[in-house]
Order: structure tokens, then C-alpha cells, then sequence
């Protein structure tokens, strides 16, 4: 048997791994810029006037005219990426001279999940005036101005949970009071659907590759997870294994391809609490286009919900039991629900978080690649409830 | 099983060091040097634990020695008699204890690495029948092991009904 150090791991192994999993194009480039850098040195804590350094060369390439950083803090958040608040005194186009709040998202030397910033600021820019998300200013791309790939966007007012809740890690198991759920729940659905219905070929998704109908969506999606289970995992598990194997076999095929938000959910999206808006839909970086049943199975898992105080009905989002999230979806989007299509898309959800939180959280917190292994380390340990939430899946299915 | 004392322990040092250490206010310092000094103990921790086992056996090994040496020159009483009880409970465990932690964790990895290829294999190209059985072998085998695997991370709060998970010292201890 073939053992790779994957620590350090050589130019024939990846390019092996790139023939071998076919990916799309922008997802290829990010993967394999993790795998040629990953015997590179580790994160160690950027200053914050190396990030304002960053920014202003970043702005001075994107931005006609003059303008001023200030009041530069780091934000706390998320598990995946550095974030910093400032300010920006420039010439918004189409409105002027204003001073705006502003956010820096930067990867660090290798992510819980390693996406690409251009397909997040398509992403993002997209949406605008479609559904609630901050205005984006400018991206890094490669990393040329600042330590790593970033992007500038809006700040957002808003909160991530009603002050009254509690929650585990990253939004996880945040419970949401009976009070919230009638507020919050309606737009949460009207949000997704609107994501779902948007017109593809007129998004300007370069860093995409064009949808096809079918199962190649799905196809290349699975090729993604299995890279990355490859390239990050240290101990082998079977039921990945065979999960993998299940889900190539059962692939439905999807007639129309939508946008997928593919992380939708309660710690994703910014609110107000005093008059119960939804500001902002967040965390765009793992999007992809493909069956809006992707989604639904990923937002209405157990890692994402609660149960209702009757300790009996799951609550999707902490908003509304299952049966009522589904068909508020298919009132407001005209997509249906086929049991069989979400099904599969649960197995795939279990199987994609069961791929995150436990190969990829090992292998950037050994190699002390972010800017919280701490955290990476936490979420390791939630990998087996989400892995006995595949294997009870598949066992319902068998 | 994923999270071990090893991986969590390099990420707090790295946590305390790269986040915590900067922030604290340089006048407290006895903050100060607890903090310094608790990385100090942690980053011992990470280099000693694997050379753990293998100082306790060797210990063990020098005793067994030592013992026997002893014995050829003590006389008899009850303190030699339990020096003798101690010496034949202690090679016991010494031919017992012969594969060390991180043989048994290679050997499991190796295990792990041979099933999961066969299973995938084997899933994927079998008749109907084999299919089912490679299915259900699987899932068996992964309930007993994520059950443990929930068990051993169960302080961190995961479990929506933790009542349903028994304690992973009575898990290991039928085995």
C-alpha cells in the first residue's frame, strides 16, 4: 500500500490526484494551489497594519480616485477565514464621497474549507438587489497585495443570533426562541428560494463552469469531496468509503441546475434584531451550481436545527418543522420536493460534513495552517455525530 | 479515533501562543507567567507523551530486575513475599504489554486503510447479494465504532440526546 506524506506532499501525487478527480476548472486551481503550498510554513499572525498595508495597495489597483482607511479591528467569526472592519472614505460610484464601514475576508495559509475568493465575489455581486447581501468592493485573487487571497465588501449591520439564544460553535446547535421563529423563518425560506430562482447565465459567474443538465453537476462535486478526502484525511474510514461509492451510483439526474448556496443556515446570515430583517446572506464560498436539493437536505440537517420544546419536532433552522420549511420552499420558489432526490442529498450532506470535520480540521491543525486550530481541533470532534447521521441514513436507505 | 491528546494539544499551544500570549496586559504578571508557563507544560506534553509507554515499560523492565536481584539477597517475611507477588504480577504485564500505543494505533490505520479499499471495491463491483452483505458489514461495523468515537468526545457537548450514548469507559471496558 502506498503511504504519502501528505504533509509533504510531491508533485506526482498531486497531479495523480487532479488526473484522477476532475474538477471544475476555478476549484481545480484553489486545490491545487493548497496542495503546492501545503509544505509551505504555517499561519503565523499577520499584523493589523500589514493588513491595512494590504488593503490600501488592493484598493489603490481597484478603486479610481482617492480614499482613506481608518478605525482598522479585527471581527471575530466563522471558522474559516480572517475578517477586519474598517472604514473607507472614497467615491462610492453612483453616490459619491461617503465614509462606509467595510470588511477584509483573507484566507489563511489553508482553510476548513479551501474555496476561491473570485467565485465569492461573483458570487456575492450577483445577488445584489436579489436577496440581502453586503456590497463587494474589490477581490485578491492570488494573494498579490495582501498575505493571502481576500476580498473588501460592506459591512453589515446586524447579528448572527438573537441575544437570547444560545449556541455551540460557528451558528451549530443555536437555539432560537419560539418569539424569533415566526420573524426570521419566512424570509430564511424566501431568501433560499430567490437564491434558487436566480437567472444563471445573466449572474456573470466567470469562475464557474457552465451548468449541464444531468448528473455532471453532482459528478464533479463528488470528485471534489473525494480530492479533498484524498488530500486532507489521515486515518481511513470505510463508511466514507462506501458512502462515496453509494452516492457516484445514485446520482440523480438534475433537469435544471440553480445556484446553491450550499452552506444555508443559522450563523450564515445577518439580521437586526430590532426590527427582525434579515441584512445580509453570508458565506458564500463553498456555492456551486446544482440541484436545489442540495440545499434543502444541507439546511434542514441535524447539525443545523433544533428540536421544538414538545423535545419531539425538529425545527429546521430553529425555525419550523421539516414538512413546513418544504412546502413554505415549494410555495415560494414553484420547485418541488421529490422524497427520494432528498434523500439523496442527505446522504451527500452527511457525507460532505463527515469529509470537513474530520480530514480536513486533522490536517490544517496539524500542520498549524489557520488562524484558530484551536477551533479546527473542537470541530474534529463533531465529525462522528455527523458520520453516525450518514450511517443511520444509509441504513434507513438499505 | 481522530482527536487525540496530540492534535488538540499542538493547537492549543499554538492557540495560546499566537492569540492569547500577545493579548495579555504585560503589568499582570502573574498572568503572566502562568500563561508562560502553562505552554511550557504543554509543549512538554506533546514531545514526552508518545515516549510515554515506553518509559513505563522500560521502568518496568528495570524493576523486574531489580526485584530479582533483591530476592537473592533479602531473607524470608512478608515483605519479601509481596515483593515476590509484585515481581510475577509485573512480568506478567511485561509479556502482555509488547506492542506499544503507537503500534497498535499503525496496525489499526492499516486496518482501516485494507477495509475501507476493499469495501468500496467490492461494493462496486459485486453481485446484488454481496452488495448488501458489504452494506451491512459496513454500517454494523461503523455503528459499534461511532458509537466509541461519539463516547470518547462526549464532554464537548454534542450529543442533542446524550443520555442515549453510554460512557466510553463501560464501551471499552467489554472489550
Amino acid at each position: 500500500m502506498q503511504i504519502v506524506d501528505k504533509n509533504n506532499p510531491p508533485a506526482e501525487w498531486i497531479e495523480a490526484l487532479r488526473k484522477r478527480y476532475p474538477c471544475e476548472a476555478e476549484v481545480d486551481r484553489t486545490l491545487t494551489r493548497k496542495m503546492y503550498r501545503r509544505a509551505g510554513p504555517g499561519y503565523t499572525p499577520v499584523p493589523l497594519e500589514t493588513l491595512i498595508k494590504g488593503t490600501e495597495s488592493l484598493l489603490r489597483a481597484e478603486l479610481k480616485g482617492d480614499f482613506e482607511i481608518s478605525d482598522a479591528r479585527w471581527l471575530s467569526g466563522g471558522a474559516s477565514k480572517l475578517q477586519m472592519a474598517f472604514s473607507l472614505t472614497w467615491n462610492r460610484p453612483g453616490t459619491g464621497r461617503e465614509k462606509a464601514p467595510m470588511v477584509l475576508r483573507m484566507e489563511p495559509a489553508e482553510s476548513i474549507v479551501e474555496t476561491s475568493r473570485l467565485r465569492e465575489f461573483q458570487l456575492i455581486k450577483a445577488f445584489d438587489g436579489i436577496v440581502p447581501v453586503p456590497p463587494v468592493v474589490a477581490v485578491d485573487v492570488n494573494g498579490d497585495h495582501l498575505p493571502y487571497p481576500a476580498m473588501v465588501y460592506g459591512f453589515a449591520q446586524g447579528v448572527t443570533k438573537p441575544s437570547n439564544s444560545t449556541s455551540k460553535t460557528t451558528g451549530m446547535g443555536t437555539y432560537i426562541a419560539p418569539e424569533w421563529r415566526a420573524k426570521l423563518g419566512p424570509q430564511f425560506v424566501d431568501c433560499l428560494a430567490k437564491i434558487h430562482n436566480r437567472n444563471i447565465p445573466s449572474a456573470g459567474l466567470t469562475a464557474f463552469d457552465p451548468p449541464q443538465p444531468g448528473t455532471l453537476c453532482q459528478e464533479l462535486a463528488l470528485n471534489m469531496w473525494e480530492r479533498i478526502w484524498e488530500e486532507d484525511s489521515d486515518e481511513d474510514i470505510p463508511l466514507l468509503r462506501l458512502a462515496n461509492v453509494w452516492l457516484r451510483e445514485n446520482a440523480p439526474p438534475c433537469a435544471k441546475p440553480v445556484i446553491l448556496h450550499c452552506d444555508y443556515r443559522m450563523g450564515n446570515f445577518l439580521f437586526t434584531e430590532h426590527d427582525a430583517k434579515i441584512t445580509a446572506i453570508l458565506d458564500w464560498e463553498m456555492a456551486r451550481l446544482g440541484d436545489h436539493h442540495h440545499d434543502l437536505a444541507w439546511t434542514s440537517a441535524n447539525s443545523y436545527g433544533h428540536y421544538a420544546e414538545d423535545n419531539k419536532t425538529f425545527l429546521v433552522g430553529g425555525f419550523m418543522s421539516r414538512p413546513e420549511f418544504f412546502d413554505a420552499y415549494q410555495k415560494a420558489s414553484g420547485n418541488t420536493v421529490d422524497p427520494k432526490t432528498l434523500y439523496y442529498y442527505k446522504v451527500y450532506t452527511a457525507y460532505v460534513q463527515g469529509v470537513i470535520s474530520v480530514s480536513t480540521t486533522y490536517r490544517i491543525a496539524r500542520n498549524g495552517k489557520t488562524h484558530q486550530d484551536v477551533l479546527q481541533a473542537w470541530i474534529m470532534g463533531y465529525g462522528y455525530k455527523m458520520m453516525d447521521d450518514l450511517r443511520v441514513l444509509l441504513e434507513q436507505g438499505a | 479515533m481522530q482527536l487525540r491528546p496530540d492534535i488538540s494539544i499542538h493547537a492549543m499551544i499554538k492557540s495560546l501562543t499566537d492569540a492569547v500570549l500577545p493579548a495579555v496586559d504585560p503589568n499582570n504578571k502573574l498572568a503572566l507567567e502562568q500563561l508562560q508557563l502553562t505552554i511550557g507544560l504543554l509543549s512538554m506534553m506533546e514531545q514526552r507523551m508518545p515516549l510515554e509507554f515506553k518509559f513505563d515499560c522500560d521502568e518496568l523492565d528495570r524493576l523486574l530486575g531489580f526485584a530479582v536481584e533483591l530476592k537473592r539477597h533479602a531473607r524470608g517475611g512478608e515483605a519479601l513475599a509481596d515483593l515476590v507477588a509484585s515481581e510475577t504480577q509485573g512480568a506478567d504485564v511485561r509479556r502482555r504489554a509488547q506492542a506499544s500505543p503507537a503500534e497498535v494505533v499503525a496496525a489499526n490505520r492499516a486496518l482501516r486503510a485494507a477495509s475501507g479499499a476493499v469495501a468500496a471495491s467490492a461494493y462496486r463491483d459485486g453481485t446484488p447479494e454481496q452488495r448488501a452483505a458489504i452494506m451491512k458489514t459496513v454500517l454494523s461495523m461503523s455503528g459499534q465504532q461511532l458509537l466509541r468515537d461519539r463516547a470518547w468526545v462526549m464532554p464537548q457537548g454534542w450529543e442533542a440526546q446524550p443520555e442515549l450514548v453510554p460512557p466510553i469507559a463501560d464501551l471499552l471496558a467489554t472489550s
